[in-house]
């Protein structure tokens, strides 16, 4: 009966499913980020309805974590036949664990750096609320948090890259 | 030379062809004309010339320019004709720009009459509101079936008011109760905070009843003074509101009406800016009783019509070069393709007057940065088609016009990106082909898919990066040897290309045989020279011990070397963030299968995703081809921080006059 289980739960399609939607969760930190930056967003535009293209561009930078996650959550099912209509493949419980460990980067660095994305943002909204033209200075404080984003997606990719599956 | 050089200008001329003067340096438009402060403040000018000034006049015009700006606003509210997307100046030659702002009487007349009917429009909105409040006021009441102004009969009091929703109707009736059986209490109606009571009660006990409506927080209802039930009065103001409505119908198409005059308020509008900016250039001139003084600055190439000029006035004036060193206003000039990137230098900051304009540089790089994070042919189509057609239907100028272009340049660059590695819509041609007609068709990459080599992709990437890096490298030892440092250039640049050269190759050659065992030891003496030598040269500018650490602090440096190249590793990132969101769309759409359903749903996910994933996506790689310019690049060489030039000219709002050649 527990072995079993165990068998189960360290299925290798299993435990890839699991990377999988462990790294569509980066998008927790996108949510958190953009709900910040959006609460910002409407203190400024209520001063000045202008603001509203602006404060929504700066809004959206937070965003792209959880598009990262998605992206990577995608490949994997991808990898294991989830889509593509083929059926799944066959997964080894190493392989799943493997491309588990794949998706652990995009997952934790995203939301970390989409909530922090998300306080820098809304301190770039405050900016422009005072200086609309510095709106460039803005976006630049606010995507230097999304480099880290970014080369966690980098890292999480090449090493689901790597697996073979099937 | 992408700044323009500036020249100096100072002119002395006699106050009574000062008018003439300005007008004609205005119309030329490349004069900057200086603040005048340090001067007056100078114990050697103060006593001889005093400040041009005449705010009276200023203040006139503005008056007027407030008005008339008012008029158009109130148009433009109330206006039938479609507004057109963008804000653009119309063309219009001189004489009949100044025909139409010769005829201020009707045009003002007909500002008078907006703004007579927009005033009229507020009044009435601010009478409706106070109706609503008053009509707010009554709802409660509304099924109380006694006139609002019954006071009570020769012996009864009629009172009507509000206990608040926490206190209990029962036991006030009971406090009552004890007092006097005598009265009646209705509850009329009750809401959340408040519930609204109606009391008859004998006029001698008045004092008792009144101890008692105390205790539970009574408060009479105030400005309840109406004839009749509130039924009545309640449509009696719905009437009103109704009426009042009509009258702001009525005077809105009295400003609709007056619609087509908009063109001439306009021209009234900028002829009168003109006018203001002509007093308001008084602030900057200094003035004898017969003489004034001026002292500007002026582009090179515009120095000699702008002597021409000063010559027809009779004026004496010098033109010279600025001191070495002085800071001068800032314009930048740039080629057909390099001028629309002119708008990224600026959201950044503008170069320092002594520094080096940025733009020609990285204009090439942006673009291409841009296309290869974005890199879907179709995108790069979408992008560049709309632009392209917003720039021939809307003369755009400025920020918004420079935008416009860039963003057809990378939009170009997108799609020819889009065509190397087989994007387009992602992989719409294979999915279509797949689920409507059972094919396996895959549109080939010119080059490669980078989803299917992203390590040759991260390689290009970072190459390119430091092709990038190594150019700003050279801006900066450029800028060393044109200013007369050449050592500095040869060990804050020379010397780092030989290490990085030297490590690329030592590393490549040992690690991934990248080039023979000659080329490997080449690299590693490279490294080895170039090391010894930041390590001897990086502290030389320090004293004592300072040279030690400041070599070794320098060497150090290339840690900072080694995070500028990982940066460009978001080239590959954002490119496969694009492509995947793209066929994660193409994937949905094609859940349903084939046969019309499928079709239908197909479409509709395609527009609306691939119209996010642009959007979205397009703004990603703007935001971060603009940060490898500004911290990875503009880190390596920009000095930022001068004036922009701001010449005086015909700086209206509505039309662009213009420029006779001559």
């Amino acid at each position: 009966m527990i072995t079993e289980m165990i068998s189960t739960l360290f299925n290798g399609s299993y435990v890839a499913m699991l990377g999988a939607a462990l790294a569509a969760l980066a998008g927790i930190g996108s949510a958190k980020g953009v709900g910040i930056a959006g609460e910002a967003a409407s203190a400024v535009v209520a001063e000045d309805p202008k603001k509203f293209g602006q404060a929504l561009i700066l809004q959206a930078l937070p965003g792209t974590q959880g598009i990262y996650g998605l992206l990577i959550a995608f490949l994997i099912m991808l990898k294991i036949g989830l889509l593509g209509g083929n059926g799944m493949l066959p997964v080894t419980t190493e392989q799943g664990l493997y491309i588990f460990a794949a998706a652990l980067p995009i997952f934790i660095v995203g939301i970390i750096s989409g909530i922090a994305q998300g306080k820098a943002a809304a301190s770039a909204i405050m900016l422009i609320a005072k200086r609309p033209e510095e709106i460039a200075k803005g976006m630049v404080y606010t995507a230097m948090v999304e480099t880290y984003a970014v080369l966690a997606l980098l890292i999480s990719f090449l090493m689901l890259n790597g697996i073979q599956v099937g | 030379m992408a700044i323009v050089r500036m020249q100096k200008l100072s002119a002395i001329g006699l106050v009574s062809g000062k008018e003439t003067l300005m007008e004609q340096l205005m119309k030329l438009g490349v004069v900057q004309l200086n603040i005048q402060d340090s001067k007056l403040n100078n114990e050697d000018w103060a006593d001889l010339v005093s400040l041009d000034e005449n705010d009276a006049a200023v203040a006139k015009i503005e008056d007027r320019m407030g008005k008339a700006y008012q008029a158009l606003e109130a148009i433009a509210k109330y206006e039938t004709v479609k507004k057109s997307l963008f804000h653009t100046r119309r063309k219009m030659q001189r004489e009949l720009f100044q025909k139409l702002a010769e005829e201020n009487q009707t045009v003002e007349s007909q500002i008078g009459r907006i703004n007579e009917a927009f005033e009229g429009i507020t009044e009435l909105i601010n009478e409706a509101n106070k109706i609503e409040v008053a009509k707010l006021a009554l709802l409660p009441w509304k099924d109380y079936n006694l006139p609002l102004n019954t006071k009570g009969t020769k012996y009864c009091d009629l009172i009507r008011g509000v206990i608040p929703a926490a206190a209990s109707l029962p036991k006030l009736q009971e406090a009552m109760e004890e007092k006097t059986p005598c009265y009646d209490l209705q509850l009329v109606a009750s809401d959340a905070e408040q519930q609204y009571i109606s009391l008859l009660y004998l006029k001698k006990e008045k004092n008792e009843i009144e101890d008692v409506l105390r205790q539970f927080g009574f408060s009479p209802s105030q400005g309840l003074e109406f004839e009749g039930e509130p039924q009545q009065a309640i449509s009696a103001y719905e009437q009103q509101t109704e009426k009042i409505k009509e009258q702001i119908q009525e005077l809105e198409k009295k400003i609709q009406k007056e619609q087509d005059g908009k063109h001439n308020i306009e021209v009234y509008y900028d002829s009168l800016a003109i006018k203001k900016d002509r007093a308001l250039i008084r602030h900057r001139l200094l003035v004898t009783n017969r003489t004034f003084y001026l002292e500007g600055w002026t582009p090179k190439v515009a120095a000699e019509k702008v002597a021409k000029l000063l010559e027809e006035n009779n004026c004496w004036f010098e033109i010279t070069d600025p001191d070495k060193g002085e800071e001068t206003p800032v314009l930048m000039q740039n080629g057909v393709f390099s001028a629309p990137f002119e708008a990224v230098t600026k959201l950044y900051a503008l170069p320092d007057s002594r520094g080096i304009d940025p733009t020609p540089y990285f204009s090439f790089f942006y673009a291409l940065f841009f296309g290869m994070m974005l890199s879907d042919a179709a995108y790069g189509l979408i992008i560049a088609a709309a632009t392209f057609i917003i720039l021939k239907k809307y003369p755009l100028e400025g920020m918004m016009g420079q935008l416009m272009k860039m963003f057809f340049y990378c939009g170009i660059s997108t799609m020819f990106w889009g065509i190397l590695f087989g994007g387009y819509f992602g992989d719409i041609v294979t999915v279509v082909a797949k689920t409507f007609f059972d094919a396996d068709v895959v549109v080939p990459a010119v080059w490669f898919n980078p989803l299917d080599e992203p390590m040759k992709m991260l390689t290009f990437s970072f190459i390119l990066g430091g092709i990038h890096l190594f150019l700003g490298m050279g801006v900066s030892g450029y800028m060393s040897i044109r200013d007369g440092r050449p050592w500095d250039a040869l060990f804050d640049v020379g010397l780092w290309y030989i290490l990085l050269i030297g490590l690329v190759l030592w590393l490549g050659g040992k690690m991934a045989a990248l080039v023979g065992p000659t080329g490997t030891n080449i690299g590693m003496w490279m490294t080895i020279v170039g090391a010894v030598g930041i390590l001897i040269t990086g502290g030389r500018d320090k004293k004592g011990l300072g040279k030690l650490t400041g070599g070794l602090g320098s060497l150090y440096g290339i840690t900072g070397y080694l995070a500028d190249v990982l940066s460009y590793s978001r080239l590959l990132a954002l490119g496969l963030a694009t492509g995947v969101i793209a066929s994660v769309i193409n994937t949905l759409g094609s859940l349903a299968g084939g046969g019309i359903g499928g079709a239908i749903l197909l479409t509709i996910v395609f527009v609306i995703g691939h119209a996010y994933n642009l959007s979205i996506n397009a703004l990603g790689s703007f935001v971060h081809s603009s940060r490898l310019q500004y911290v990875e690049f503009f880190g390596k060489f920009y000095e930022s921080g001068g004036e922009a030039f701001q010449p005086f000219y015909e700086n209206t709002k509505y039309v662009e006059i213009s420029r006779e050649e001559n």
